[in-house]
């Protein structure tokens, strides 16, 4: 791979002109599917949108960031990014990562091992805007020059070099979408440096400190679920009408009606599931509600304001929206007197909610939060459910969520799971927490805006592409043979849906994909139909 | 001359431990951060009521730690051309070190006559194999791409001295003290017994020389990333895998670091209150306010 000699201080030059121009070509090949040509991997903007919007990082726009119309506009906007780097260095604005923070900024000997952890990277052929120590080594050289004393003596021989103007303002914008914060370079790296964290740190400021947030986090994300309940728009009421469409749809399914528990005081488990579900899977909740009915579990879903939806944007670019809504979960689960919180299949969720929420809490608001993992694990294994695997005969593959495996350490429940019900599991190469991201993480499964999508299939998820056609290599020749990818996590199925949907690989190979509770519920002996229709996928 | 060395020489030992002492402080005063682990196995979340059971014990954590360190483990599993030189170079200054608290403890207890030459092969061996391992980073840093890339020039600088110091101990021994044991302890006894204040006042030229780099790396040492690895390890070894349980220590740090006032200047931020107040606070939002539960 060759390298421009000094890419780092590119960042800072040439205003509207893009640092890379991605070829098709350029991209790692992939088996079985042949997609190289001379044709951009990203669509270029309009040109009204490039008039715009800033996209001088490699023609996407994922943040949409109007550009500053006069160069004094650009300079205020300079300064309140310094003065976000700023604050981002103040225990008082940033105890919650100042010290993984420093320990990045100061830890990384550039060894570059990192590289060869990153999916991104790697899928892109090797594009140097995306090494994962990119954003990383630039924010350092910008903290040393323009916040440490005499940072710009000697600025060349010490790396100090990188100029800040509004071209480098926007581009490190960008590049902070362009890391799926799945944090395997942090689980590589052996000085402790966290590039992944450097994504989350950058977004940060852009976010609390500039007012700069990708529209679908922010605006449509955290700030809707705050102002309607979910992020996906879901009212209180428009939820107790799904329920009932959701009871309506399992009697259908499985030959008898359950109730399922809303609001019921003093349950043992408060569910809360990703809202997505509830729209785009539904079979997803009614899964859940099919196996806890079956096997006795008290639990109750919330139809409260905030209650039914566990999405937490705010863990990916905002620790202010994240705060705000890990502290209503709790006032629900509060009201409910419920024992504990449970999240249902969503990774980012269970850890907002179990993991990052912990350090929030104190009194009556640390109520107990766990992932739905280790107690369906219980269920299936316990036998309190009449399960007969051959009626999961079909090929499955497991795709880790980088959330719950890499980042919480929920790595074996969901495999004996699949080992007990699905004959022909196989796993996917690497796996566990060395699993690679779906391409989705960090909120990319939601982030459709203008030609953002195709970075997003060409680029973040081919890795996992490459990954799922190479499970199923015994197979894929074979699309009248069904084969799924079992994903336990709402945002890596949305970004599943969308990658099979570009590379038409249901079409062309037979490749579905769907949840962790489905195939339990199909492996029922007592449902009367398939519960996982391929025909109807 | 000779003055002035004896001066930058203890100098910087006082400067050394001044500030390695106020960075560690600065670093252990560090707040307490979020959660924030990665897991390369199972963690205790894999159990239902995970909170019930016991905790990762310290000592799991400092074993890994250890073995971390004196074997440069993830090197090993991920960057093998690198850890080679890595592993070499760490190995020859882990030895050099003990060799050095040997030479001035035994130097003012033993008898110099009565010196093994053992002990200079131990100090040949070491500085042999932390010059390869030294030499060997700093040819890949420069032929390497993907190690060169991003390496600011002023540490090649650095690799170049570093090696220098080992040539210079190397000449002291070998050359100077004819690389006899009993001249080196003579020599050693003197200097940290202050038996001899002439002779350290005008310390000859191949000592001084190896004196005035180990000056180098005293005042280097606090801003090393031997530092670093402190930042690293306290606070692993003292905060992850703790549970915030009602009532613990962990519980009190969270509270204090919840009312930290907070100055971000976005409008969905309400700057002057604090953490905790803001988090409560639903974002202004216009006419478009929560509806409730209807």
């Amino acid at each position: 791979m060759k390298v421009k000699a000094k890419p780092l201080q590119e960042v800072s030059k040439g205003g509207d002109r893009q640092l890379i121009d991605l070829k098709r070509d350029d991209l790692m090949p992939l088996p079985h599917i042949s997609d190289g040509s001379e044709d951009p991997a990203i669509r270029p903007l309009t040109e009204k949108q490039q008039d715009n919007y800033e996209h001088a990082l490699d023609g996407a726009a994922a943040v949409q960031i109007p550009k500053p119309k006069t160069r004094e506009e650009e300079e205020r906007l300079v300064e309140r990014f310094l003065e976000g780097v700023k604050k981002l260095l103040t225990k008082e604005n940033n105890w919650t990562f100042l010290q993984q923070l420093l320990l990045t900024l100061d830890n990384c000997v550039r060894c570059q091992t990192c590289s060869e952890a990153c999916p991104i990277y790697l899928a892109s052929g090797k594009q140097e805007i995306y090494r994962p120590t990119y954003r990383a080594e630039i924010l350092r050289r910008l903290v040393n020059r323009y916040l440490k004393k005499g940072g710009k003596a000697f600025a060349t021989l010490r790396g100090n070099d990188v100029e800040l103007n509004w071209a480098t303002v926007a581009r490190l914008a960008e590049s902070a979408y362009r890391c799926t914060m799945c944090r395997r370079c942090a689980m590589h790296c052996p000085m402790g440096s966290d590039n992944g964290l450097i994504a989350h740190e950058l977004r940060k400021l852009f976010s609390e400190e500039m007012g700069i947030a990708a529209k679908e986090l922010h605006e449509t994300g955290t700030m809707q679920q705050l102002r309607v309940g979910a992020s996906t728009g879901i009212s209180p009421a428009a939820f107790k009408d799904i329920l009932e469409f959701m009871e309506d749809d399992i009697e259908e399914k499985i030959g008898r009606r359950i109730k399922i528990p809303i609001d019921k005081k003093g349950a043992d488990i408060l569910l809360i599931h990703n809202s997505g579900e509830y729209l785009s899977w539904l079979e997803n909740p009614a899964a859940f509600a099919i196996i806890f009915d079956a096997a006795g579990v008290s639990w109750t879903l919330s139809s409260e304001l905030y209650g039914y939806e566990g999405t937490n944007y705010g863990l990916w670019y905002d620790d202010v929206q994240f705060g705000r809504i890990s502290l209503k979960h709790i006032e629900i689960a509060n009201k409910l007197k419920v024992r504990k919180i449970m999240i249902g299949e969503c990774g980012h969720s269970t850890k907002a909610s179990v993991i990052i929420s912990d350090r929030i809490l104190t009194g009556d608001a640390n109520i107990p939060r766990e992932s739905c993992l280790p107690l369906l694990e219980a269920i299936v294994l316990g036998g309190k459910l009449k399960l007969d695997p051959d009626r999961n005969t079909f090929p499955v593959t497991l795709h880790d969520p980088c959330n719950m495996v890499r980042l919480m350490g929920i790595i074996e429940p969901q495999r004996r799971i699949l080992r007990a019900i699905a004959p022909k599991f196989r796993e996917m190469e690497p796996h566990g927490p060395d699993n690679y991201c779906c391409g989705g993480g960090s909120g990319f499964a939601v982030m459709q805006g203008m030609n953002f999508p195709d970075w997003k299939m060409n680029v973040a998820g081919r890795m996992k592409v490459k990954q799922i056609m190479e499970a199923f290599s015994d197979t894929v020749g074979d699309p009248s043979i069904p084969k799924y990818v079992c994903a336990p996590c709402s945002n890596c199925k949305g970004q599943l849906r969308d990658l099979l949907n570009h590379y038409h690989l249901t079409e062309q190979f037979g490749i579905y994909y769907g949840g962790l509770v489905e195939l339990i519920v199909n492996a029922m002996v007592d449902t009367k139909k398939p519960y996982v229709n391929f025909e109807e996928m | 001359m000779g003055g002035m060395v004896l001066v930058l020489f203890y100098g910087s030992i006082l400067f050394c431990i001044i500030t390695s002492v106020g960075r560690l402080i600065k670093i252990a005063r560090l707040p307490l951060h979020l959660k924030w682990e990665f897991y390369r196995d199972s963690s205790v979340y894999e159990q239902v009521d995970w909170w019930t059971k016991p905790p990762v014990r310290f000592w799991r954590k400092a074993g890994a730690m250890i073995l971390d360190v004196l074997f440069l483990r993830e090197y090993f599993r991920r960057n093998r051309s690198f850890w080679i030189y890595l592993y070499l170079f760490h190995v020859g200054i882990y030895l050099l070190i003990l060799w050095h608290a040997w030479l001035f403890i035994a130097g003012a207890v033993v008898d110099p006559d009565t010196v093994s030459a053992v002990g200079l092969v131990w100090g040949h061996t070491a500085t042999a194999l932390a010059f390869l391992g030294g030499a060997g980073i700093l040819i890949k840093r420069i032929t390497d791409t993907e190690l060169s890339i991003y390496y600011p020039p002023v540490h090649y600088i650095k690799w170049v001295i570093l090696l220098l110091t080992l040539l210079g101990g190397f000449y002291a021994v070998y050359i100077y003290f004819g690389d006899n044991a009993v001249n080196l302890f003579r020599y050693v006894q003197t200097q940290v017994t202050f038996s001899d204040l002439r002779h350290k006042l005008h310390p000859p030229p191949a000592t001084a020389a190896h004196v005035l780099f180990a000056a180098f790396w005293l005042v280097y040492l606090p801003y090393s990333h031997i530092m670093r690895l402190f930042l690293r390890y306290y606070h692993y070894l003292r905060d992850d895998e703790v549970p915030n349980v009602r009532g613990g220590a962990m519980e009190k740090r969270i509270g204090r670091l919840l009312g930290q006032p907070v100055a971000w200047s976005a409008s969905h931020i309400q700057t002057g209150k604090s953490w905790a107040e803001v988090a409560t606070t639903l974002p202004p939002m216009g006419k478009n306010k929560p509806k409730e539960c209807g």
